[in-house]
């Protein structure tokens, strides 16, 4: 398929990652909101996490070229022409 | 629940994305090729990951989470033994003549190695137990939002099910219908990545709260954090079952009747771009799987382990079950941060005949969420959560639409029609499945009792069938007479022993002894196993005795859909490490020092 999921799933994941560490900065201070986890801004920490994994992916999605288009053959329709 | 804008803001971010990557897949749907097997196009790790998320629906993911609150560490057997052994079967032996016989579904390789009737047999229960399944997946969803509260406060509560219900189904519909298998699937391997995203660091922070590994260790009994203790007998462990049953009727009849011949994950690998890629499909996807166990059931340990929160903490500690008991463990240990069982209409705790408070396992996980999740990371963990019920819906309504096209309208009610027809019935399946999986939901909200009746017919249909598939593959000389009569011989078996067995402190009815009680099993569980190992006996038995009578097909016909018949795959191209069977023994080398260290 044209679409390489690396792309969707990297992009997905610097989205969410990236809203997480944000929220994370601005509310670096705040005890009561993380009193929660025991003191551990999961935010910011596991935010910039999944913003990294994300980038990671998108990455090695743009830059790999996904082996089937709608133009060129698909396995199955090869072989017939040659 | 207080959920901020936030937590909203992440939620819709995966609804956009599960949407978005449908309508960026509808242009490659062009045949009903791309629609159903995906174009056979897919690299093997992105089906490995859909092969085990499109199996982590909501009762994976819930009951996982309620058995290791109620059971322990031992129900990573339902993983370890449950589920291992027979991926890696099937990458390695199976998939071949799946995927090399050019089949396009399960019930559809049933048609050329037998005959049409076991075909139509394995179609029509497929077709039915994967509408019900779905559904009953959405109630559960539809049943977990409304128990959160998650619209509380937004929508009128006694619109809530509603919304929910039909919010799930327009989002499954929306995604299949414009970009068939493969939508499904890419967004399974979006879920997979969110549910681990989702549930490491709760079970991190779990982990940290209650002292590590060590902690659980020393506030829940030894029966609950060791995986083996007490195997030997029935009376000696939670599950009731001894190792004989556990081993056969859940390690060899159930898990191999389920991964080897079960469409909804056997498509997943069917979509792989090679014959090797296929056969490394199961094998991938069972290395996450023997960590799951860390993901689903460690968190139901955690929430009974947590008593900063619990009155009169410390004195729940339990050192050890009443020995003699089959399955006292339930009322015996602490039970942490899960909640009562409340009574949906008076709203009042459920108590059991002795006035016992009845606690609710299946939020072991929810609760986990709402307890150490601050917001943000909240909204994600709820994604998770969402993205697990979707997934096995998904699974379920794409291996619908690919059996009922090919295997029940193509194959019975419309012969000759045109390649664009049938991916326009495929589309057409799709609204059919899910509005068929919506009823089934609202008919589980009415007649509780329905489901578990049904839940029970699956099993007894499902018992029997890998002794088929085994002498399909395996035995030349099987024939479509036999297979047939076995198939429903062994269903028979399976009945008329759920009819003559109960389970201890079980009423004869729905669970068992509804002809005549002539033996009762100690729990539940093992009535089941050895429902499983008597139908597949059975089934095994007089499938061999009427392939003897009756006439063989020409070995000619056999070629590619029998062991011995076909060509063995072709390695020489690939370095030892690119083999399936390397990659089969690393898995089953890390699956034993899995069980040692937790025995």
């Amino acid at each position: 398929m044209g679409l390489d999921i690396r792309v969707p799933l990297g992009l997905i994941f610097l989205i969410t990652g990236g809203i997480m560490s944000l929220y994370g900065i601005f509310t670096r201070g705040n005890v009561a909101l993380y009193e929660k986890s025991m003191g551990v801004n999961l935010n910011l920490g596991w935010g910039l996490v999944m913003f990294i994994f994300g980038m990671i992916m998108f990455i090695v999605g743009r830059r790999q070229k996904w082996q089937d288009d709608p133009v060129t053959p698909r396995p199955w329709e090869r072989g017939k022409g040659h | 629940m207080n959920l901020t804008y936030i937590d909203w803001l992440i939620m819709l971010v995966y609804f956009i994305f599960v949407l978005g990557i449908g309508f960026a897949l509808k242009r490659y749907m062009r045949t009903s090729n791309d629609f159903f097997l995906a174009g056979r196009s897919i690299p093997a790790w992105v089906c490995g990951l859909a092969f085990i998320s499109a199996n982590l629906g909501a009762q994976e993911v819930i009951g996982m989470g309620a058995s290791g609150a109620k059971y322990g560490i031992i129900t990573s057997h339902f993983y370890w033994i449950g589920a291992i052994p027979a991926m890696v079967f099937v990458g390695i032996f199976m998939m071949p003549f799946y995927y090399g016989s050019k089949a396009r579904s399960v019930p559809e390789y049933l048609r050329m190695r037998f005959d049409e009737k076991t075909r139509a047999v394995n179609a029509f229960s497929f077709a039915i137990m994967t509408v019900f399944s779905s559904g009953i997946s959405m109630y559960a969803m539809a049943l977990l939002i409304q128990a959160l509260g998650l619209f509380h406060g937004i929508i009128p509560d006694q619109y809530i099910f509603h919304v929910s219900v039909i919010l799930s189904a327009v989002i499954v519909l929306g995604y299949i219908f414009l970009g068939g298998l493969t939508s499904a699937i890419y967004n399974e391997v979006l879920q997979f990545f969110l549910i681990v995203a989702g549930f490491a660091p709760l079970v991190w922070i779990g982990l940290k709260n209650v002292g590590g590994w060590d902690g659980i260790k020393h506030t829940l009994p030894t029966t609950m954090t060791r995986s083996w203790q007490g195997m030997a007998h029935a009376s000696t462990n939670s599950l009731g079952v001894e190792w004989v049953g556990l081993a056969m009727g859940l390690g060899f009849v159930l898990s191999f009747g389920y991964w080897c011949t079960d469409f909804l994950v056997i498509q997943r690998a069917m979509a792989a771009d090679s014959e090797v890629s296929a056969r490394r499909v199961p094998l991938i996807a069972a290395i996450p799987k023997m960590f799951f166990p860390f993901l689903v059931i460690l968190p139901g340990l955690i929430a009974v382990s947590v008593t900063s929160h619990m009155p009169g903490a410390g004195a729940a500690v339990v050192s050890h079950a009443n020995p003699g008991s089959a399955v006292p463990l339930d009322e015996a240990h602490p039970h942490g941060i899960i909640p009562q069982k409340m009574d949906a209409l008076s709203g009042k705790p459920v108590l059991d005949t002795n006035g016992n408070p009845v606690y609710n396992y299946d939020l072991a996980i929810p609760v986990m969420l709402l307890h150490f999740f601050p917001t943000g990371i909240l909204g994600l963990g709820l994604t998770a959560l969402l993205a697990s019920f979707m997934s096995g819906m998904a699974g379920n309504v794409t291996a619908f639409n690919t059996v009922w096209t090919y295997d029940i309208y193509q194959a019975y009610i419309n012969k000759k029609g045109s390649d664009q027809h049938y991916l326009w019935m495929g589309r057409m399946a799709t609204i059919g499945g899910v509005i068929l999986s919506v009823a089934a939901a609202y008919a589980a909200t009415s007649f509780n009792n329905i489901m578990d009746a049904l839940q029970l017919i699956f099993s007894l249909v499902n018992a029997p069938l890998f002794a088929t598939f085994l002498l399909g593959m395996f035995w030349k000389r099987t024939t479509g007479h036999g297979a047939f009569t076995g198939l429903l011989a062994g269903t028979g078996a399976a009945l008329v022993h759920h009819g003559l067995t109960l389970p201890a402190d079980a009423q004869p009815g729905i669970h068992g002894a509804w002809i005549h009680l002539v033996h009762t099993y100690p729990s539940d569980m093992a009535q089941n196993f050895w429902t499983a190992i008597f139908a597949f006996t059975v089934n095994l038995l007089v499938t061999m005795a009427v392939s003897m009578v009756t006439a063989p097909r020409p070995e000619s016909e056999l070629v590619g859909l029998v062991y011995s018949l076909t060509p063995k795959p072709v390695e020489t191209h690939l370095e030892w490490y690119e083999k399936p069977s390397t990659l089969a023994f690393a898995v089953l080398g890390m699956l034993v020092v899995l069980n040692l260290v937790f025995a």
